[in-house]
């Protein structure tokens, strides 16, 4: 499946003072489910728009199946969005909603008829052609922009945000949807999101973006697993972050030092020298008892709060070491053996430790933070000026 | 919420603990702002009903109620609006340039609206401020300096109802104008957006998808359009000719100085309960049209709202 492929190269947009994607480079197969993933104002919105042709890009190239399209306007693209908001136009019913792209096509009336119905079909929506977008729920109101964009059969479709609106429950249920969907019509889907567990959840790859550029790009497993700067780590879910000093650094392992504790961890490519941090996911932290045997990569601590969340508990614990770690427990409906105070015995196993250099991962994220600011106030400039 | 004003079982009367309670929480409910509105109301309306009354009336009086008739409306064979040529000539004019306003300002303004509000350049900021200029302007000085363009420097134009119109389209463009972009603004740019995502040129996207969700708004600039130049004295009078180009208001103006009789009621109702109706058909399509809309208002509010812009 050759068809649908993006590459993104030097792409960059400006706004008046600030510059909201800068210079990205990008190469998206067809067929792929890809992600876009950062914070609000990281860009990724732009980027969206800049591939559909909303907005015109300042420098770069968008290759679209091997062609330049950055300047082709919209309704010369084949490409099709579905809109954060769906856009359904208000004063159409769904079946004319549907339709619209493939009248702007001039197809014949009997083709329109018998596109629109398997549409109607493919998001299980068959019966409601006459209803106004108004009656229909979020959902399904996000199923008809669906077949909306879908209908026209597109290279790539586009979607931002699209389950944004919609509630916890329905969403979970929408994501697998949507994902079965992209695998039965095998095009690309680009989806531009800030919600890291949707990108995990549908992505094949996804890139984590920040402050106008990318982050990391990678499988969802490898991005979460092996972050590679600290923005990432941070943003992907709940990350425990150490300060240490760096003993020894290699490729199979490191060694590191945490206010006298020596704790060994997976090797970097990176060049970590001095001062770095060190980073592990809560539900990779095991708690043993108060007087367990001793060895390496472990700390005392004394647990400091219980947070029950359902599923698991949420054990904080001040280490030894002066930081304080969250640590994930399964419920397994067997109590937890510790409380508020209890001595525990705090576990990091070496392969769930990564070293982060602290100069380059911070640099960037506090950069980022700033100009993140000022890309969301070009956001709203465009949000405003629409 | 107010628990403290209705104590549980009270011996006494029930009005007396009422009142007992408005003196303690006056502001519990709006009564106060409740009751300066039709004060309001009552205040604005009356005079308006008592000139409707006496067009009725049988008499020649204006202020001494006799009984009910029609004559002023077509009755009279010499001084009903029927029959009296200044009075019939006058409603004619009236509506004639009314609705010649509503045909040119209406079209015009709306491409004005749309050209400001996409139009995000170098100037576009200072002409967005400019497009309110007639609706600050004294309506005198407009009047008086349009006089002056037509007899001093487009001298080809003369005084008459094509000068009259060139006024009334002059001044009431703006309103379209502030009504239409208010409306592009609350629209915003996603169906243009949406349209051209699949498929649909620019110009294809304008008819398809801005101008059918346009449509209350341009009902509604029609409607106000219309409403105030049936309205308008200053610019009418300024730019008539006299005789058949006199307007229903410059009429009753100059009646009411000679010797008024109840027909100046009479076609002073007329031109009420007309432009009233139109503005009702206005409001009525309004809210046919944004009925598929999710609002938070109620369509009455956003009618009056594309008003209070202005």
């Amino acid at each position: 499946m050759a068809r649908g492929e993006i590459e993104l190269s030097k792409l960059t947009k400006q706004f008046a003072e600030v510059t909201a994607v800068d210079g990205i480079n990008l190469q998206i197969p067809g067929g792929e489910f890809f992600s876009l993933l950062g914070p609000s104002g990281c860009g990724k919105t732009t980027t969206l728009r800049m591939i559909a042709g909303f907005e015109q890009p300042t420098s770069g190239q968008i290759l679209l199946d091997g062609t330049d399209v950055a300047y082709t306007p919209p309704h010369r693209r084949n490409v099709n969005t579905v809109f954060q908001n769906y856009a359904l136009f208000p004063h159409l019913n769904v079946y004319d909603n549907i339709a619209f792209g493939l009248r702007r096509a001039k197809r014949p009336k009997g083709e329109i008829r018998e596109r629109v119905g398997k549409a109607l079909e493919l998001v299980q929506l068959a019966g409601y052609e006459k209803r106004k977008a108004s009656q229909l729920s979020g959902g399904q109101q996000q199923r008809v922009a669906l077949a909306r964009a879908l209908i026209l059969n597109p290279a790539v479709l586009l979607l931002d945000e699209p389950l944004g609106a919609l509630d916890a429950k329905l969403r979970k249920a929408l994501q697998i949807e949507l994902k079965s969907l992209q695998q039965e019509v095998g095009i690309t889907f680009l989806y531009v999101t800030h919600d890291q567990e949707e990108a995990l959840t549908m992505s094949d790859r996804l890139a984590v973006m920040n402050g106008g550029h990318i982050e990391q790009v990678g499988a969802p497993q490898d991005v979460y697993e092996d972050p590679e700067t600290l923005f990432v780590a941070d943003f992907l879910g709940v990350s425990n972050l150490m300060e240490a000093r760096v003993v020894s650094a290699g490729t199979e392992a490191c060694r590191v030092a945490v206010d006298g504790y020596e704790l060994e961890t997976r090797g970097t490519n990176q060049d970590v020298i001095g001062a770095a941090k060190i980073v592990i996911r809560p539900e990779r932290v095991e708690l043993e008892e108060h007087g367990a045997p001793p060895g390496p990569n472990r700390v005392p601590g004394m647990v400091e709060r219980l947070v029950y969340v359902g599923s698991a508990v949420q054990v904080i614990v001040r280490a030894a070491t002066g930081e304080t770690l969250q640590a994930l427990v399964q419920n397994k409906g067997t109590g937890l053996g510790f409380e508020q105070g209890t001595p525990v015995q705090l576990h990091l196993p070496p392969d769930a430790l990564r070293v982060l250099p602290s100069g380059i991962g911070d640099e960037p994220s506090l950069k980022g933070e700033e100009g993140q600011d000022a890309a969301e106030e070009a956001e709203e400039e465009t949000a405003a000026a629409t | 919420m107010t628990a403290v004003a209705e104590p549980r079982a009270t011996p006494r009367s029930s009005a007396f603990v009422r009142i007992r309670g408005w003196l303690r929480n006056p502001w519990g409910k709006p009564r106060f702002l409740v009751l300066i509105t039709w004060a309001y109301i009552l205040w604005s309306i009356v005079p308006v009903l008592i000139a409707v009354q006496f067009s009725f009336n049988a008499t020649r009086s204006r202020t001494v109620w006799d009984s009910f008739s029609t004559r002023w409306y077509w009755g009279d064979p010499v001084d009903s609006v029927w029959h009296d040529p200044t009075l019939r000539h006058a409603l004619v004019q009236s509506f004639k340039l009314a609705g010649a306003d509503v045909l040119i300002a209406v079209p015009l303004g709306v491409l004005l609206a749309l050209g400001l509000a996409r139009w995000h350049g170098r100037g576009s900021g200072v002409s967005n401020f400019i497009m309110l200029f007639p609706l600050v302007t004294p309506e005198i000085v407009m009047g008086v300096s349009l006089l002056l363009v037509f007899t001093q420097l487009f001298t080809f134009i003369h005084t008459g109802t094509f000068a009259q119109i060139l006024g009334h389209v002059t001044f009431s463009i703006s309103f379209v104008v502030v009504i239409v972009r208010a409306r592009l603004f609350s629209i915003g740019r996603q169906y243009e957006e949406a349209a051209a995502d699949l498929g649909a040129s620019p110009f294809v996207a304008l008819t398809r998808v801005l101008l059918p969700l346009l449509t209350p708004a341009i009902v509604a600039s029609a409607a106000v359009v219309f409403a105030i130049s049936a309205d308008d004295f200053v610019i009418s009078q300024w730019l008539s000719k006299g005789g058949p180009t006199d307007t229903v208001p410059i009429q009753i103006y100059a009646a009411t100085r000679a010797a008024p009789l109840p027909s100046v009621n009479a076609i002073a109702t007329i031109m009420m309960v007309s432009t009233l109706l139109i503005v009702t058909a206005g409001f009525l399509t309004w809210r046919l049209f944004t009925r598929g809309e999710r609002r938070t208002g109620t369509a009455a509010e956003d009618f009056g709202g594309a008003f209070n812009i202005s």
